[in-house]
């Protein structure tokens, strides 16, 4: 073997030995997800609470878009045929009505509760035991007239004081159209509605009444305020420092504008925390 | 006595490449205690833009994300940019439907992204392409061979 014959191996040897760190430049890792971080087990049960909330707003009373210092002594709201899903895909109200799940939970009964009331943090409205373990991320219920008690014949009943500048106003709201609402995963602190084997987890249906009446603390241009009725157009159909109206008076005394934010308020007045629902008047 | 020269040649050669293969692999072992060691993983990164019914995005919002299996505890928190946008990197190692939550003053919401184990495989690369590696390497055998011929030659 001739010098350029040899010298021609050795370069062969070479490139034999760099090839392979060539090759081994990309490495797909093989790593699994961690088996034991995966919560869902249909077999185990756990105890699932419904809960209702009117936060701190309706609690401890703030002030409206246009200056009103609101108070309340009840906030009723009554609500009926509540049920919770472990909906798979997970329920998005992008998805419209339709949603599908694995497990649904019917609650039986119809619920009135004092939102305004300071023990209402949050108002616990039914316990459901030995419910199948599992995310529970989609919840639906209706907001329906009450049958009896104070708020009787209307589904969302406030009363209270609102005062600016010295003037002060007694109001008392009856709204008796009836709401279906549908919502997703909690959006909040923390994550709700989780039940794990012999756990215990929560839902909350959340009503916003800074969206009925704005929000002074905010800009007058914020989003939420845009869309809020505030508290001035009711003001202005006082008599003797009273308000007191429903549902069928307001659509007749406030003016088209006004009645059509009222409206569209009861569309976008419940969550699930901060989370939007999917609603729909019915009956 | 030509046989004789040519193998003396021969040793040289192979004291040369024994030389640098010594060379190359004392250079691979990175004794140098002031040496510094670059690497970068390409990995796919995920933009959520967060905004307001108006089109306002929410700048500031507060971020958390969810791996999947692990609906609890946020994976990773954060905030978004003034154009209400989140930047994140999911670890590859966990595909499936990750979640993202978006909050602001009383407005949020929750979206998730389903991560196929395709999507998000990481690689590694030392920065360079196949093509600028092969070229690198056989400039370096060839600088053995050159070196090599050069002491092999014949002299007058």
């Amino acid at each position: 073997m001739g010098k350029v014959g040899l010298l021609f191996l050795v370069s062969l040897l070479l490139l034999a030995l760099f090839i392979p760190v060539g090759c081994a430049v990309e490495t797909p890792e093989n790593d699994s997800p961690d088996e034991d971080e995966i919560i869902e087990d249909s077999v185990e049960s756990g105890i699932l609470i419904i809960n209702a909330n009117g936060e701190e707003f309706i609690r401890e009373g703030f002030t409206s878009k246009d200056g009103w210092d609101l108070s309340f002594d009840q906030a009723y709201v009554t609500v009926g045929n509540i049920k919770a899903y472990q909906s798979d895909p997970p329920y998005d109200t992008d998805q419209g009505w339709d949603i599908e799940y694995n497990t649904m939970m019917e609650v039986s009964g119809i619920y009135n509760a004092n939102l305004a009331d300071p023990a209402s943090d949050p108002y616990q409205l039914a316990v459901l035991a030995d419910v199948p373990a599992g995310h529970y991320n989609a919840i639906s219920w209706q907001m329906l007239r009450a049958a009896d008690g104070p708020s009787e014949g209307y589904s969302l009943f406030l009363t209270g004081q609102a005062e600016k500048d010295g003037v002060i106003i007694d109001f008392t709201l009856g709204i008796e159209q009836e709401v279906a609402y549908l919502g997703g995963d909690y959006v909040g602190d923390e994550r709700k509605g989780i039940v794990t084997s012999g756990g215990t987890a929560d839902l909350e249906m959340t009503f916003h009444f800074d969206h009925l009446f704005g929000d002074g603390d905010e800009d007058i241009d914020d989003p939420l305020n845009l869309g809020a009725l505030g508290f001035e157009p009711l003001a202005a159909l006082a008599v003797d420092g009273v308000v007191q109206a429903d549902f069928a008076t307001l659509s007749e005394t406030l003016n088209s504008d006004h009645y059509a934010l009222l409206v569209a308020v009861l569309t976008h007045l419940a969550h699930v925390g901060e989370g939007h629902c999917l609603a729909e008047f019915i009956n | 006595m030509l046989l004789n020269v040519q193998s003396a040649g021969c040793k040289k050669i192979i004291l040369i490449m024994l030389l640098a293969y010594v060379l190359l692999f004392l250079n691979a072992g990175g004794v140098s205690a002031h040496g510094v060691e670059l690497e970068f993983t390409e990995r796919s990164t995920v933009e959520v833009t967060a905004r307001y019914d108006s089109g306002d995005p929410m700048a500031g919002a507060q971020v958390a994300v969810f791996a999947p299996g692990s609906p609890a505890e946020p994976w990773l928190t954060g905030v978004c940019d003034s154009s209400g946008r989140f930047f994140f990197v999911p670890d590859p190692a966990i595909p499936g439907l990750w979640e993202v939550q978006v909050r602001l003053a009383g407005h949020g919401g929750l979206i998730r992204i389903e991560l196929a184990e395709g999507n998000i495989e990481p690689s590694r690369s030392t920065g360079f392409s196949g093509l600028q590696i092969l070229i690198m390497a056989a400039a370096v055998i060839w600088g053995f061979v050159g070196t090599a011929l050069f002491y092999s030659r014949k002299r007058a």
